[in-house]
Formats: C-alpha cells, structure tokens, sequence
C-alpha cells in the first residue's frame, strides 16, 4: 500500500510527456511548389539555382530558414500565420559574384484563408491555409511563365499545391 | 468485567456488547483548500460527507467546486467548475472496541459541470524563423461543458479527537463520457482533474479533515 501511493504520488507530480510538444508532431504546413517543363507541361524540369527569399513589410527581403540555393524541381515556402498574404522572391540560377547578386528574380504572390486548428496542450494550434489567388509579378525578364493552383488547401507538405510552367 | 460475569447470563452477554457510533460524518478536503492558497493557479473547495450504513459500508460523497489554469509552452486555458460525486466506501480494518477508523476501498460515479476558457495559444509552426512566432491572445470561451466518471478510491480515516478524523485517500478514475469542445479538447475537468492524451483515466488524491455528527450507537452484527 505504502509503495502504492509513492508511485501515485510520483505520477501526480512528475512532468508528463504529455506537455512537451515532440518534434515529430505535424506543424504549421508550408506552400509547395513543384516546376514543369512549359514545352512539356507533365514533366518535371529543374530550376538552376533556384533560391527563395520572402518579402516583409515596404518589401523588405526576409531570408528564409534553412533556405539555400540548390538545383532543384520543388520548392516548399512559410507563409505568414498572421496574415492573408505572403510575398516572395524566387531567383534562377541565384549566385553572389563579388558581393553582386546575379539571376533572375521573379516575384510571386499567394493571397489565402487561413484557418488555427488545434494540435494538443503540448502543442497548442497550427494553421492551415486554403489559398485564393496565386500570380506571378510581370516583368520583363520573367522566368516563371504560368502558375496553376492543383490544391486550394494546404493542410499537409505531402501535397503539391502549386504548379508553375518555366 | 470478572466481577459482573458472576451475576446472569443475560447481564454478562450486554455488558460485552462493543457498540459503534453511526451517524453522518462531514468534512472538507484539506490538501484542496492548501493549494488554494499555494497555488496561484489553482483554486478548489471541496465539502465530504459519509454515513454509515452498517458495521462496514458507508455511503459517500463530495461536491466541490474547482478552477485550474493550465500552461505548457503553446497554450494556456482555464477550467471552471463544479461537480458531484457519490458511492460507497468499505471499512477493511476490524476496529478493536471503541475506535472506529478506517482503512477502505470505494467507489464514485462523479460528474461535473464546466466551462473552458482558451486564454492564449502560440501557433505551432517549427518553420516560424522565417516570419516569427504568432500568439493569438484573443480568448476564447467553450461553455456548458459537462463530464462523467467512475472512481476507484483507497484511503483511511482516522480519529484523532473524538468525533474529529483526518484521512488520506487516491483515487484512479475512469472517464465515461464528456462533451468535446468543437476544435479544442477538455484539458482539465473540475472534479476528475487533469486529462491525459494517452487514455479516458485520471488520478486524484485527498487530504480530509472530518467532524462525526453521532446519531447512534449499534453493536456489529
């Protein structure tokens, strides 16, 4: 009985795995994109150099985390858990050549719903998005050519929610 | 007791009689009451009471009222409210003549009335370097929430003055039904306490401070 209760006590007052949030726990998902070849738009076609940076407030660039530039065909992008939009800046074939940045940049814009659904107490809420409207800035020198939006809701990274032709 | 075994036999059987008080014994559970105080986060009042029914069954219960405030890294909510338990307790212990303590087993059907209030949450997202961390502080209020549960108690009670007892008791719970808020969960629920993600079970334990309000006296059958 005596020994009973200690572990009773033990259990009512130790800390339970149960607050802490573990790192395998679904999160907040990210956009993801996935690029296509524009003279054939089923197969997938590399973007040399692709690098990401996101755009802040009066178009500040906001390096991404963990981003770095890599010859790659998808892309998984944050967006903004406070806002209804979110900016970024997508450069091909990015290098830094005597503290000059060289490529193309092109900007894109993905205008959302966004929805806190929630986790656990460990973990609290994530969001997750239901885009609206997806476009890609006009400018002269454009590398990305048309956008299509294959998934609305972006609950999970499993799903590729955007297609872009280049 | 040699001097009277020497009259009838009718005298000797009532004066060897052990006869034990009954009637119905009122408390407040103390450890409640402590942490009320201890605890910023925390505030409960909780009032007891058995009545005995033979030499070794009591009829129990407890009704209370409990606030508590949960925080972990990502959320932080308030559980508010009030709840009912009643059961029975067996007496284990065979009392030598003239005490009458306890050391039993029991259970409870409880159930509890409550509200939930979500007073800030911080949006889970391991990708949040980029843009930074959301706190929503807005709160959010779940009402009307009610639960219900079966307990398993082991305790004892003791008199320490006459007709006043101090007892300890734990209890392992079982939760049979509760009202889910629509995208948030039941955290704690007053009466059964704190919830785990692992299982419907809870635990809880009690420190009671009792008064014996004697109604008679009965000899064990």
């Amino acid at each position: 009985m005596k020994k009973f209760i200690y572990l009773l006590l033990i259990v009512l007052f130790s800390c339970e795995k149960d607050d802490i949030c573990p790192g395998t726990t679904r999160t907040t998902p990210r956009l993801v994109i996935e690029f296509y070849d524009l003279t054939s738009p089923d197969e997938l076609l590399q973007v040399p150099g692709l690098f990401a940076l996101g755009l802040g407030a009066e178009d500040t660039e906001v390096p991404i985390n963990n981003e770095i530039v890599t010859t790659r065909s998808s892309i998984a992008l944050p967006l903004k858990t406070d806002a209804i939009e979110t900016e970024f800046i997508l450069y091909k074939s990015y290098d830094i050549i005597d503290g000059e940045v060289i490529g193309n940049p092109d900007r894109i814009k993905v205008t959302y719903d966004s929805e806190n659904v929630y986790v656990s107490r460990a973990c609290g809420y994530k969001t997750t998005f239901d885009i609206q409207t997806f476009a890609i800035t006009t400018d002269s020198d454009q590398w990305m050519i048309s956008s299509k939006i294959l998934i609305t809701e972006i609950t999970n990274e499993n799903d590729i929610h955007v297609k872009i032709l280049h | 007791m040699n001097l009277y075994s020497q009259e009838t036999d009718t005298t000797i059987a009532d004066s060897l009689v052990v006869k034990h008080k009954y009637g119905l014994r009122v408390g407040i559970d103390a450890s409640k009451l402590a942490r009320t105080f201890l605890e910023s986060d925390y505030s409960a009042f909780e009032l007891n009471a058995d009545y005995r029914l033979t030499y070794r069954l009591y009829a129990a219960g407890e009704i209370g009222n409990e606030e508590h405030t949960t925080s972990t890294d990502y959320l932080n909510s308030t559980a508010k409210g009030v709840y009912l338990k009643a059961g029975l307790d067996y007496n284990m212990y065979t009392n030598w003549a003239g005490m009458d303590n306890m050391v039993y087993f029991g259970f409870r059907f409880g159930i509890s009335d409550f509200d939930q209030r979500l007073n800030s949450y911080t949006i889970y997202d391991t990708n949040s370097l980029t843009w930074g961390q959301t706190e929503v502080l807005e709160g959010k209020d779940f009402k009307g929430l009610s639960s219900s549960w079966l307990e398993l108690i082991f305790g004892f009670k003791a008199e320490v003055l006459n007709n006043l007892f101090v007892g300890l008791n734990v209890q392992i719970k079982g939760r049979l039904s509760e009202t889910q808020p629509d995208n948030f969960e039941n955290i704690y629920i007053p009466g059964f306490g704190r919830t785990f993600d692992s299982g419907n079970f809870g635990l809880g334990f009690g420190y009671s401070v009792n008064y014996l309000i004697p109604l008679f006296k009965k000899a064990k059958q």
